[in-house]
């Protein structure tokens, strides 16, 4: 089987009194066992210019290629806002069904394990109505 | 105003016909800035029991309308050990032994800035241990924190 790892970084040399640095690798596993996770949504890139609710990766679908994608398993999702910062005034919610999680600014990135039942769509709204360039994948069992 | 960094790679060398390699580096800036880094950080390391749903990290209403970071790790080796993060009762997902999530976090909904509040229609991220206990460590990289007035003060 595959293996698929995320490693992620943080640090800070100026926040505290001493440099804070903390940095994990995780193996991505399927749920319950250590057999690697073998397949993935691929890279995806998603243009678009309205302060409307937008679905990004549907949970849930019974076809179509995330179909395999569902509940109680080891899903993984990353997103990038690709957008510039600019003022820092621009942002788009990423949002779990109708319930809002937190904000990408442009160069922003998040990686979350993702229930992917029915109706728990990974969707996203752009606080404006200028275009936003978001990249995403996901790797699911 | 301090310069904090996180960076991700995800990698394989076999899920695909060719390599996968991807990167991102992001700096943690404030709200409506161009280039101010978030200067307040929490980092805690706790053990989550079985059976209950815990609020982790508690909404407050400085948190709300700004930009915050939120990163978890779950400490366990047995690979049937898991831990569900939620937020406003919408479970998030899963994390395994081992496995780790960055995300921002809004604080959009706040009930009550009370850190004995663990009910409600709020925001806090939530987390349940199932199979045995879990080692938990996160940190909270924010802009602002609503202080609790001492009890006997």
């Amino acid at each position: 089987m595959p293996t698929t790892t995320a490693t992620i970084t943080l640090a800070t040399s100026d926040m505290a009194d001493n440099s804070f640095s903390v940095s994990n690798t995780s193996t991505l596993y399927n749920a319950g066992n250590d057999t690697g996770i073998s397949e993935t949504t691929g890279l995806g890139r998603k243009k678009v210019a309205s302060a409307s609710n937008v679905v990004l990766l549907d949970g849930g679908l019974t076809s179509g290629i995330a179909a395999d994608v569902t509940a109680d398993k080891s899903a993984k999702v990353y997103i990038k806002n690709h957008n510039l910062r600019g003022d820092g005034s621009k942002f788009v919610n990423i949002l779990l069904a109708a319930v809002e999680i937190g904000r990408l600014y442009g160069g922003d990135w998040m990686f979350i394990p993702w229930c992917a039942a029915s109706g728990k769509d990974i969707e996203f709204t752009a606080s404006d109505a200028t275009e936003t360039t978001l990249e995403y994948t996901c790797f699911y069992e | 105003m301090a310069t904090t960094t996180a960076t991700i790679t995800l990698s394989s060398a076999d899920l695909l016909s060719d390599n996968l390699s991807l990167s991102a580096t992001m700096n943690m800036y404030q709200h409506n800035t161009t280039a101010t880094g978030l200067d307040e950080m929490r980092y805690h390391r706790l053990v989550i029991p079985t059976g209950t749903q815990f609020d982790l990290i508690q909404d407050s209403t400085a948190l709300s309308e700004d930009a915050s970071y939120v990163y978890i790790v779950n400490k366990n080796t047995d690979v049937t050990d898991y831990v569900k993060i939620s937020i406003n009762a919408e479970e998030i997902g899963r994390l395994y032994a081992g496995d780790w999530l960055f995300m921002p976090w809004d604080n959009d909904l706040t009930d009550e800035a009370s850190v004995t509040d663990q009910t409600g229609n709020d925001s806090s991220i939530e987390i349940e241990a199932f199979t045995h206990e879990h080692i938990i460590e996160f940190a909270l990289f924010h802009n602002g924190e609503t202080l609790q007035t001492s009890a006997d003060s």
